[in-house]
């Protein structure tokens, strides 16, 4: 009973962690129509310019150095928006939207190679330590997990429903045209949801730093893990993307229990392709 | 009297320029370079069926090419007998991988297909690299057997170019004469209008799943000829990064076409190694490269040169049709 609640804890955290990725690039999929395959690398880049940069490098305190984070991914987030996203949103098939991304993710992952070297590494003190509940012992990383997710979630919502930019937000994920209509700038808006995703990304990147190490590939296995998360929860819809998220962190670190362990990493794409055919909606979405 | 070119003459040239090639390269690392480019020639003229002409996004490319792989190398093992029959056991597999993977396209679309094909890709790599009695794990295959005829036994990187050349070759026929026939434009016209394909009273579950089948023999048959030519293989070969490459060699050639492939897969396989002298910069160069060609040619590398070059006659035509005026 002891390790199944303790498997069920750590399913939930890394459910949080799915549902973060799902969200991130449900927003960019929403606004654009594009699917971001390279955000397992905007992840990692955060990650990196997070720990690496003001961490390691110029020893700065973790508060101000998360808000300088969150700062210089936002104007990355707006750039690729501009500079990629706007113009791969006019191609007439998506397989060139499809491949533009993914461009993009090996030109990050290159550049961060370039940049900060291809030896993994991490950092000390953050989100390490662990909590004892009764019998229980959680890892101080997996409750942080937990609580960052549902706060990023809340700010989201009040976000989307409480201010000009958030409800234009969700008019340009609804129509373009009729956005544009109403006076909306569609460009300078798919710039601000980008910025937001990416500002999400390195969240998630901070938040795996105890899990993973930090190296180019830290986030690919999340990145598609994400994936299935959205499409089983109900792709383009964001509480979809949560409940997703945490039904597959839950139903994979479960399976522990009773699979081989080294089948721990496929159970998420099983499940991908059971909804797929079964119920390509997933849980909470409109019939197709 | 005028010679009128005709595909065929086009492509007689190009096997004969082909078959002198090695001639002038006498470098077995450049040799090794064009087997490649013959290899992934098969591969992407298969992928040009679903993604190419059908327009169904596939990138579970390098799972049916590692199927393909070790589905060969397996047989030849176990069973000790010619890779040849080894090569009948890819094309079964490509059969059945065709039929599995043509099903659920019949239900999903666009992105989620995609997906999927992403989840077929990373679950074939996961169980190969997680079932160590039967594959071999993680370790890979060693001392897969060489193509042989009777007792002559293709060793060395010029052996199997010629070898392989005859493979493309066929290949190439094959595709060539498919993509112009009945199936090549019931597919074409499924990319375009799917609901005046049904309505003109044709099965579009069939014809998917034809164009599904086609494709993954080209990949298990490619998948087969790269085990038996490398000797070795291993799972982390088969990525989601093998999967793009292959799609971007299509993109780079030109979708839908089947000459572009040739075009697609030299530049893409070879272009990297050109790049090499920029050191640590190459490969986010050539990424560049590639993104930029999708912005700004996404129909292909050829298509905008032969564009550039019909602006220009036209421009020169004009101005010679305006000196005869005068």
């Amino acid at each position: 009973m002891g390790t199944i609640l303790q498997l069920l804890i750590s399913g939930i955290a890394m459910g949080f962690i799915y549902a973060l990725v799902a969200i991130e690039y449900t927003l960019i999929w929403n606004s654009t129509g594009l699917l971001n395959f390279s955000h397992d690398k905007i992840i990692t880049v955060g990650a990196y310019i997070f720990a690496a940069t003001f961490i390691v490098k110029m020893n700065m305190n973790k508060p101000l150095a998360i808000v300088l984070t969150f700062m210089l991914m936002g104007i990355l987030g707006a750039v690729i928006a501009s500079g990629i996203f706007n113009p791969l949103r006019h191609m007439r098939s998506n397989i060139f939207a499809v491949m533009g991304t993914m461009m993009l993710g090996r030109i990050l992952a290159e550049a961060i190679r370039l940049i900060f070297g291809p030896v993994p590494f991490t950092i000390d003190n953050w989100l390490s330590g662990t909590i004892r509940i009764g019998t229980l012992m959680v890892t101080k990383a997996n409750v942080i997990i937990c609580v960052v997710a549902i706060l990023v979630v809340i700010a989201l919502q009040l976000f989307m429903n409480f201010t000009k930019v958030g409800k234009a937000m969700r008019c340009v994920a609804q129509n373009k045209k009729a956005a544009a209509l109403m006076g909306i700038n569609v460009a300078q808006n798919i710039c601000i949801t980008t910025a937001i995703s990416a500002i999400i990304c390195s969240v998630i990147g901070m938040l795996i730093i105890p899990l993973f190490n930090i190296s180019t590939t830290m986030a690919a296995s999340i990145g598609l893990k994400g994936f299935s998360a959205g499409v089983i929860g109900g792709f383009g819809y964001l509480p979809g993307a949560i409940l997703g998220g945490l039904f597959i962190g839950v139903v994979e670190n479960l399976a522990v229990a009773v699979l081989p362990a080294v089948y721990k990493d496929i159970v998420s794409f099983v499940l991908l392709i059971i909804f797929l055919l079964v119920r390509p909606s997933g849980f909470l979405g409109k019939k197709a | 009297m005028k010679i009128k070119l005709k595909p065929l003459h086009y492509a007689i040239a190009t096997l004969a320029l082909a078959a002198f090639l090695p001639f002038f390269i006498t470098n077995d690392y450049y040799m090794m370079l064009l087997n490649r480019v013959l290899i992934n020639i098969i591969v992407v003229l298969g992928l040009n069926f679903i993604t190419g002409l059908t327009g169904q996004m596939n990138l579970g490319t390098a799972g049916i090419f590692a199927l393909g792989a070790y589905s060969s190398a397996l047989f030849t093992k176990y069973t000790n007998l010619s890779p040849w029959l080894g090569l009948v056991t890819a094309i079964i597999m490509g059969v059945l991988i065709g039929r599995g993977l043509g099903y659920p396209s019949l239900r999903v679309k666009g992105v989620y297909l995609s997906l999927t094909t992403i989840g077929f890709g990373e679950v074939v790599r996961l169980l190969i690299a997680n079932t160590p009695k039967l594959t071999g794990g993680t370790q890979g295959v060693r001392n897969i057997r060489p193509y042989h005829i009777g007792s002559y036994q293709f060793q060395t990187q010029k052996e199997m170019y010629y070898l392989f050349l005859v493979f493309t070759a066929i290949a190439f026929f094959c595709a060539w004469r498919i993509a112009c026939s009945k199936w090549g434009r019931i597919f074409k016209s499924l990319r375009d209008n799917a609901e005046a394909v049904e309505m003109s009273g044709v099965d579009i579950a069939s014809c998917k799943i034809k164009a599904f089948t086609v494709a993954s023999i080209f990949g298990t048959v490619a998948g087969a000829m790269y085990a038996h030519y490398m000797g070795y293989i291993n799972p982390s070969t088969f990525n989601l990064d093998l999967s793009t490459n292959y799609v971007i060699m299509l993109m780079v050639g030109g979708l839908g076409s089947v000459t572009g492939t040739i075009f697609g897969s030299a530049v893409v396989t070879i272009l990297p190694e050109m790049l090499r002298f920029l050191g640590n910069y190459y490969q986010i160069v050539f990424c560049s490269i590639i993104l930029l060609g999708a912005i700004f040619f996404p129909d292909g590398w050829v298509s905008a040169v032969t564009v550039l070059f019909k602006k220009v006659y036209q421009r020169a035509a004009k101005g010679h049709y305006a000196e005869g005026g005068e």
